[in-house]
């Protein structure tokens, strides 16, 4: 998942050359890599390649710091839909 | 009376010297505060050998310590040119030194390059940071601070041009008083008031908080760097801050109103939403008027060249979620007219025309450009025994029946780009200025939540190693990030119309 996560953040969202290669714990925060819109189109790419629901609550800088931490919410979120769906 | 801005400043340091003026970085500056330590800056620019008409830039980002300086300037006598602090410093150098900047304000964390910036400038008179001791240390007295008149330069504020350079938009104090007072009636601001904008400095928006705020001794409250990007992180800081004015571009009200969880917030301070700089995506504005219900909802109108020059209050039953809000009637003291393509004046619904304006709020000219100041600022059409001029916005606009003007698009090939303006023929000529590159066109994209991204189509020169990511790093160097395009293709040939000119309608329907 860190791959998957760290190819499309290396290849969409980052724009300035000198970051690469990504490490998974920079900071994508103050690099400026996320922003407004780069952040949304993170969310439609997270929605659509893990199948999970990204909410507005979740929409915060602890869960996109880092690929490392965007990774860590994207598993919370998967375990949660593992639950709903046997619990 | 006050006929220079920052008579604004000393007039509201003298009504309410303990009123915070400026929230940033976790703590308030009171209006006596900000009024004696911008004294201490303009003696400072003074001894440095400022005259009156000089250009001061500033290159912080929006604060207390910015505001400080530009109301330095100000009292120096001299036109403050606010210098983005995230272009690049190809862009920023070309402005420096278009408007021959005499001193540049900046702070720790913008003075070194601040520095390569000043030497780039022949005569420039050094870097001023406000914290300095060279500043502490002059006289805390009061201080002649008319060193201009209500026609001399305020500030210019540049702006994407056409031919490849920004352009200055100079602006006097009479041009942006007669704004500031409008404005600060038109919001209704009182003292008890915390304003906020996320515009930068160098767009025209933010002229609304810096002044008009000042104008209503009221608190302009700084949205913290980085808070933008999260939708739930500017909600939660509006209710901490208790924001009761809101100024920004419909974008970010737009994941405001989608993605901010605004429910989960007590928001109950903020009585009044004002939208500039592009259409507000009327679906959105209803979603947001449900959520926010008891707040006041204006659509403001005016290229930076005008100020604002229309206005529309947003009925609480008057959220369409398909008809776009008109942009209104014109404020006070200006006037508005729209010229059909037979040279007519639009009196009818239906109609349609350019919009011009007329009035003590449009600037001066663009600075250094004559040429293209009179393509723009023009001779009134319909008052020509008098040798006024109007300015042309290159808006198309119809009239309701109301007699509201309603936006219908432009009539050349400028873009909105989250609220700022993009000449495409900017974006295209930053291109042109790679060697592999032989063409390019640049076309907006329309986005569903953020109005328009930019798409640049691309043919490379004969082996050149072309890839996204060098055109964009390219790009990076002479462009800000709103202008820089979303998307490259890579063609073979671009399209071509029967007249041999590139096919730009034709690539926006692919």
């Amino acid at each position: 998942m860190e791959t998957v996560i760290n190819d499309y953040v290396s290849r969409e969202l980052v724009q300035d050359q000198a970051l690469l290669p990504l490490a998974d714990d920079t900071s994508l925060l103050e690099t400026g890599v996320l922003d407004s819109l780069s952040l949304l189109r993170l969310v439609v790419f997270l929605e659509e390649r893990f199948r999970i629901g990204v909410g507005d609550a979740d929409l915060l800088p602890d869960n996109f710091a880092s690929v490392n931490a965007i990774c860590a919410y994207v598993r919370a979120r998967e375990a949660q839909k593992q639950e709903a769906t046997h619990g | 009376m006050a006929y220079l801005l920052q008579h604004l400043l000393t007039e509201a340091a003298a009504r309410r010297p303990q009123r915070p003026a400026v929230a940033s970085g976790g703590s308030e500056l009171s209006y006596s505060e900000l009024d004696r330590q911008s004294t201490k800056v303009a003696r400072a620019l003074l001894r440095r050998g400022v005259e009156p008409g000089d250009r001061v830039a500033i290159l912080v980002s929006k604060s207390a310590t910015a505001v400080i300086g530009l109301y330095g300037a100000l009292k120096a006598g001299a036109c403050y040119v606010p210098l983005d602090t995230k272009a690049p410093a190809e862009r920023l150098g070309y402005v420096v030194r278009d408007c021959a900047a005499a001193v540049i304000i900046a702070d720790d964390s913008t003075a070194a390059q601040a520095a390569v910036l000043a030497d780039g400038v022949p005569g420039s008179r050094g870097v001023l940071l406000p914290s300095a001791p060279e500043v502490a240390d002059e006289l805390d007295e009061p201080f002649d601070e008319d060193r201009a008149i209500e026609t001399d330069l305020a500030y210019i504020l540049y702006t994407s041009g056409s031919t490849g350079t920004p352009k200055g938009v100079m602006i006097s104090h009479r041009n942006s008083l007669t704004f500031v007072e409008w404005a600060a009636a038109a919001a209704r601001l009182t003292e008890q008031d915390r304003v906020c904008s996320p515009a930068p400095l160098h767009f025209d928006l933010s002229v609304f908080d810096v002044f008009a705020s000042c104008r209503a001794d009221a608190c302009m409250a700084v949205l913290p760097d980085g808070t933008a990007t999260f939708p739930v992180s500017i909600a939660r800081w509006m209710e901490s801050a208790q924001i009761s004015v809101w100024y920004s571009v419909p974008s970010v009200l737009t994941l405001l109103a989608c993605y901010g969880g605004l429910p989960n917030f007590d928001l109950s301070h903020l009585h009044t939403v004002i939208f500039a700089g592009e259409v507000f995506p009327p679906k959105y504005l209803a979603k947001l008027m449900a959520e926010l219900p008891n707040a006041r909802y204006l659509n403001w109108y005016g290229p930076t060249e005008t100020n604002v020059c229309t206005a529309f209050e947003i009925s609480a039953d008057g959220a369409d979620d398909a008809t776009p809000a008109p942009i209104g009637k014109a404020c006070a003291n200006t006037e508005v007219f729209a010229v059909a393509t037979d040279g007519s004046r639009v009196s009818e619904p239906g109609e349609e025309g350019e919009l011009y304006a007329r009035g003590p709020s449009l600037m001066q000219g663009y600075w250094g450009q004559p040429a293209k100041t009179h393509e723009v600022l023009v001779v009134n059409p319909f008052q020509a025994s008098r040798d006024e001029l109007v300015y042309r916005t290159g808006d198309l606009v119809t009239l309701d029946p109301d007699g509201n003007y309603v936006y219908i698009g432009r009539r050349d090939s400028m873009v909105k780009i989250r609220g700022y303006r993009v000449e495409l023929g900017e974006v295209e000529t930053a291109l042109y200025r790679h060697p592999g590159i032989k063409e390019a066109a640049v076309l907006p994209v329309s986005d569903e939540l953020l109005g328009s991204r930019l798409r640049a189509v691309i043919t490379a020169n004969q082996g050149s190693d072309l890839t996204r990511e060098n055109v964009m790093d390219h790009c990076r160097q002479w462009l800000p990030g709103y202008m820089v395009p979303d998307v490259i293709d890579f063609r073979e040939a671009l399209p071509r119309t029967s007249t041999g000119k590139v096919d730009r309608a034709g690539l926006a329907r692919e």
